[in-house]
């Protein structure tokens, strides 16, 4: 199926950025992580937009944006760094919002978050792109590049696990 | 007996579809184990669902733009250095090129005459040169 193609990276940002940045977020699980990952993305989209063939855009853009988050892991295997503090503590206080309202919104999941970073990340990723940015499985197949059998046993495999930490 | 436990979430996912879905449905109907398995895939779908969404931080498509504008201004750098390559290559050149030398109308002729030695229809009365800078005349 053609899709319309937005015109510019600032048009991506303003329809995507919210969906890449919570892709992001649900998958590293702190702030700084998914603000750095989405400024790649981005960056990405403007480069390759020039290039850009008619297909599926939100395609394209998962790929870009998966494509990102494992350079990102490659690079931090390559160079380690310290162990990350806890995520509240690393709330970008120069946000908009204060930091109370920061700390209450991401307590609401905490658990819920905690329990999904425990997940191998091809389940975690499965899951992310299921239940939070809200693809088919066919879209998630798409952008992974893997059959949707795989695609389907990935998200029940993912849930299984959260299962049993949640349970 | 076998339980069809990857088809539950893709049930859940709308993702079944024809003879599966029936056979899943027909499933359930009579198997408790996964009927309770529905509910524990539903209940934790729900909860990731349930996740809050958050809101893209302002400053984040702000420093993307700042981080685009130096590649405009390393394009235009390159630009500059290309062009200031060009300039340099005709300045070499210019400088190694012996400059135009006036035309007598003695070396005219004598071109002419090399001419008409190897193409006697050749006629120098009917060469017109309005450019040339004569000297001699």
């Amino acid at each position: 199926m053609v899709e319309s193609v937005p015109l510019t990276w600032e048009e991506v940002a303003r329809v995507y950025g919210r969906k890449i940045y919570n892709f992001a977020y649900r998958l590293t699980g702190n702030p700084d992580d998914a603000h750095d990952l989405v400024q790649e993305v981005l960056l990405r989209v403007r480069k390759g937009l020039a290039n850009y063939q008619p297909g599926s855009f939100e395609g394209w853009l998962w790929r870009i944006t998966r494509n990102a988050f494992l350079d990102d892991l490659r690079k931090r295997k390559r160079r380690p760094t310290s162990p990350l503090p806890d995520e509240v503590d690393r709330w970008d206080l120069a946000s908009t919002e204060s930091a109370d309202a920061a700390y209450a919104r991401v307590s609401l999941g905490d658990d819920i978050q905690k329990a999904l970073l425990e997940v191998p990340f091809e389940f975690r990723e499965a899951v992310v792109l299921c239940d939070i940015v809200g693809l088919s499985y066919e879209e998630i197949a798409n952008a992974v590049a893997v059959p949707i059998g795989t695609v389907r046993s990935r998200i029940h495999r993912g849930r299984k696990i959260l299962k049993e930490i949640l349970g | 007996m076998s339980h069809p436990s990857e088809q539950i979430s893709a049930y859940l996912d709308g993702e079944l579809h024809g003879q599966e879905l029936a056979g899943l449905l027909e499933h359930l109907s009579g198997c408790g184990k996964c009927s309770a398995e529905l509910e524990e895939f539903h209940q934790v779908r729900a909860a990731v669902r349930s996740l809050p969404v958050l809101e893209l931080p302002e400053n984040i498509v702000s420093e993307a733009d700042r981080v685009v504008v130096p590649l405009r201004r390393n394009r235009g750098v390159w630009v500059g250095a290309a062009a200031a390559v060009v300039a340099l290559v005709i300045a070499v050149a210019a400088m190694v090129t012996p400059p135009p030398t006036a035309v007598s109308v003695d070396d005219l002729s004598s071109r002419f005459g090399a001419r008409v030695s190897l193409d006697p229809a050749f006629s120098p009365a009917k060469v017109v040169v309005p450019e040339l800078n004569l000297v001699g005349e």
